[in-house]
């Protein structure tokens, strides 16, 4: 009995031993491909964010902190900020929010809901640069439609309305070239391009939503539509709502392709549509100033980071119903 | 609590007619099962009633007030759904007091942050504790009241479920297949509380089930729908033992209720070829339908009226089923047995059968209930 055993007993480690070589051995090819590609240059701009280096240049100095020191001091860095973060701020609410307004909507309709949803996810397929230029004709100050409209309002009662009358007699907006409207017009665009997008996870979203619940809903006296939506459907979106709001908070981050096609040099008028991520691509690929680019770069990623962490912790802690 | 009644109630969904002219008057204080095959529009009829679907054409009076066009919400009844519909972001206790809070706190007082704080809130939110209290108390399920939904059994989701439409004081109960998504034990013991419930309750219930022995054991009243159609509508021992349709018959009993085809010509009443006994009365002479319910049938060594073979047994214990392939015949018939006879029953052995004719029940070949036709055994043949 004893040698039995002592026999299991001194084979159960090498048999433990060779399961565990013979699993790293089959994750080592994954664990380095994911090492190589995801990891190494996150930490490779990690790295060059403390350094002055050049792409051509033999090789570099370590400035410590000063890179970030100055993304912290410098007007143009805070001017960036600034134009992030109202984009960020302006563009996630509303787009969310249009977004769930058209997915109701859609969502009530039988067949014609098609119809809407594709109109709307129209500016989610088309490319960004192209839908750029047709932006850019509308928006031209003397020959675009929009100023055009405005202009056929003069003259007349509309011109009741303080932003009609001022434009009237001053002059419509720039509007691409205008520092006071820049950012409000690259908001738009956002908005106008990233809703059809939440409102399709919306209809995902919708489609989970068990019928009864709003007939039970009916039968515990919740009349108006609205008790019918605080009480089954916003909270039925709880999970869907986390993960609209962090897609569109992070695309929001990276917006980029408007700014390079109204705004190819500069970030706009007195740089106020300066966004990180047109920032990164100056810095770091116009002007090969990588260290400065590395450190905005890692800036930007733990605003991303964090988002992800929060929408981790409301998925676990507030929306899970299971 | 009141009473009910629909009338001539129809329901089409497009081209197919779901509903077919249902009358029903169900009386205050009544348990009143409607049975029937899946898809046959019970739970159209249950929704229908509540309010939740239109009526193509009839009306629905609840207490002697029409209702037709009165919404769900206004006509003060309360149901549990089949998938019990609990919300699943809010407690057991959150849950059984929502028809509670919407019914009796304003919009401005249900607000999450300011609501407690306005005049009269407090008083209004402690009533609403009173009376959850009062409604888990009864359903046993205080320990449970800060769970979600997800957090729970079948049986216990559907006892909040229970909970949520018993903590107000509706006009009637409309409980569509409650107990269907629960398992055979838990559902023989739930089954025996709602019919408690109701006792102590003394509401209106109406009872949608596609199960006879729910709708046997728990009405006063059972509604037997099918096709869209109430065929019969009686206590639950008229409904058994004095069928009025042969679909009827066929669907409440378990085990089935045997068919026998029967002729009858000049007076006399013959089962394949024998001559089973006279009718009393004049009746029109041709293909009859003889119903003899799997206890109706004996086993019998002395001139049997029909023979055959044990084809297949099942035994429960207390009693025993025996399928009895008839001799020369291609359909089969269902015999119950007392476990005394069970030696006689072995596979494949010959047995004789007998019944007496006062047990069966004749329908017309279109299967309804000839009960003016009467049999009468004459002396020269002994039915057992
Ligand atoms: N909203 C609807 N649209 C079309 N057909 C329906 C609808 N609701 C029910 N039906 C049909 O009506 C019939 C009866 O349904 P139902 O009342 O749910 O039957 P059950 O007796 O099983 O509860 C079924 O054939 C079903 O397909
Ligand atoms: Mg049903």
């Amino acid at each position: 009995m004893a040698e039995i055993d002592a026999s299991i007993a001194a084979r159960k480690p090498q048999e433990v031993n060779r399961q565990a070589r013979t699993a790293w051995g089959l994750a080592t090819p994954a664990l380095a491909l994911m090492f190589l590609i995801l990891l190494v240059p996150v930490v490779v701009a990690g790295v060059l964010s403390f350094t002055n280096y050049s792409l051509g240049n033999s090789g570099f100095d370590w400035v410590g902190f000063k890179n970030f020191d100055r993304l912290f001091s410098r007007s143009t860095y805070e001017k960036m900020f600034i134009a992030t973060f109202t984009y960020v701020v302006v563009v996630v609410p509303i787009s969310v929010a249009l977004g769930l307004g058209a997915a109701l909507l859609v969502n009530s309709l039988g067949r014609i809901g098609d119809v809407y949803k594709t109109i709307y996810f129209l500016p989610v397929m088309a490319t960004l640069l192209a839908m750029a230029i047709v932006w850019e004709f509308m928006l031209h100050p003397t020959i675009g439609v929009i100023n055009q409209t405005f202009e056929m309002s003069c003259g007349t009662i509309l011109e009741v309305i303080p932003f009609l009358a001022n434009g009237c007699a001053d002059g419509f907006p720039l509007w691409l070239g205008d520092r006071d409207y820049a950012i409000w017009v690259l908001c738009f665009i956002g908005i106008w391009q990233g809703f059809g997008f939440n409102m399709v996870l919306y209809l995902a979203g919708l489609t989970a939503v068990h019928r009864e619940l709003y007939h039970a809903a009916e039968m515990d006296g919740a009349k108006s539509a609205w008790e019918r939506f605080r009480l089954v459907t916003w909270p039925a979106l709880g999970p869907t709502t986390v993960f609209v709001v962090t897609i569109s908070c992070i695309r929001a981050f990276q917006v980029f392709d408007t700014v390079e096609a109204f705004w190819p040099q500069g970030g706009g008028p007195n740089k106020s549509t300066y966004v990180m991520m047109f920032a990164i691509f100056e810095k770091g690929v116009q002007q090969n100033l990588i260290g400065i680019g590395s450190a905005i770069t890692m800036l930007f990623l733990v605003f991303v980071m964090f988002l992800t962490l929060i929408q981790r912790w409301l998925v676990e802690r507030k929306v899970h119903y299971g | 609590m009141a009473g009910l009644s629909i009338s001539s109630v129809t329901k089409r969904f497009g081209e197919t007619e779901v509903l077919k002219g249902v009358t029903l008057d169900v009386a205050d204080a009544e348990f009143v099962s409607l049975v029937g095959p899946s898809g046959c529009g019970k739970s159209t009829l249950l929704r229908i009633i509540a309010g939740l679907e239109d009526p193509t054409s009839g009306d629905i009076a609840i207490d002697g007030k029409a209702v037709t066009g009165t919404r769900a919400a206004d006509r003060n009844l309360s149901m549990v759904f089949q998938s019990y519909a609990l919300y699943p972001h809010l407690t057991v206790a959150e849950n059984i007091a929502v028809p509670l809070r919407m019914r009796s706190l304003s919009a401005v007082q249900r607000l999450p942050l300011i609501g407690p704080f306005l005049p009269g809130a407090k008083e209004q939110r402690s009533e609403i504790a009173t009376a959850v209290q009062s409604a888990t108390e009864m359903l046993e399920i205080g320990p449970l009241l800060d769970r979600k939904p997800g957090q729970l059994s079948g049986g216990q989701r559907q006892r909040v479920a229970l909970g949520r439409a018993l903590v107000r004081d509706p006009a009637a109960f409309l409980l569509d297949e409650p107990l269907s998504n629960l398992d055979a034990k838990l559902r023989v013991q739930t089954r025996a509380e709602i019919a408690q419930l109701h006792r102590r309750l003394k509401a209106t219930f109406i009872y949608v089930t596609h199960d006879q022995v729910e709708a046997m054991t728990m009405s006063d009243r059972i509604a037997v729908m099918m096709g869209g159609e109430i065929l019969q509508c009686d206590a639950p021992s008229v409904i058994y033992e004095d069928p009025s349709n042969i679909r009827v018959a066929e669907f409440i009993g378990s085990p089935k209720i045997n068919i026998l085809p029967v002729e009858l010509a000049n007076t006399e009443m013959t089962l394949f070829g024998r001559v089973l006994g006279y009718i009393t009365e004049a009746a029109q002479a041709g293909i009859y339908q003889l119903g003899l319910r799997p206890e109706a049938l004996k086993l019998t060594q002395a001139a049997p009226v029909v023979t055959g073979t044990v084809a297949h047994m099942e035994n429960l214990g207390s009693e025993v089923y025996a399928q009895i392939a008839l001799a020369n015949q291609t359909s089969r018939v269902t015999l119950r047995a007392a476990p005394a006879e069970r030696r006689n029953l072995r596979l494949g052995a010959e047995v004789g059968l007998g019944f007496s004719l006062k047990d069966g029940l004749i329908f017309d070949a279109d299967g309804k209930r000839q009960r003016r036709v009467e049999v009468a055994v004459t002396h020269e043949r002994e039915v057992a």
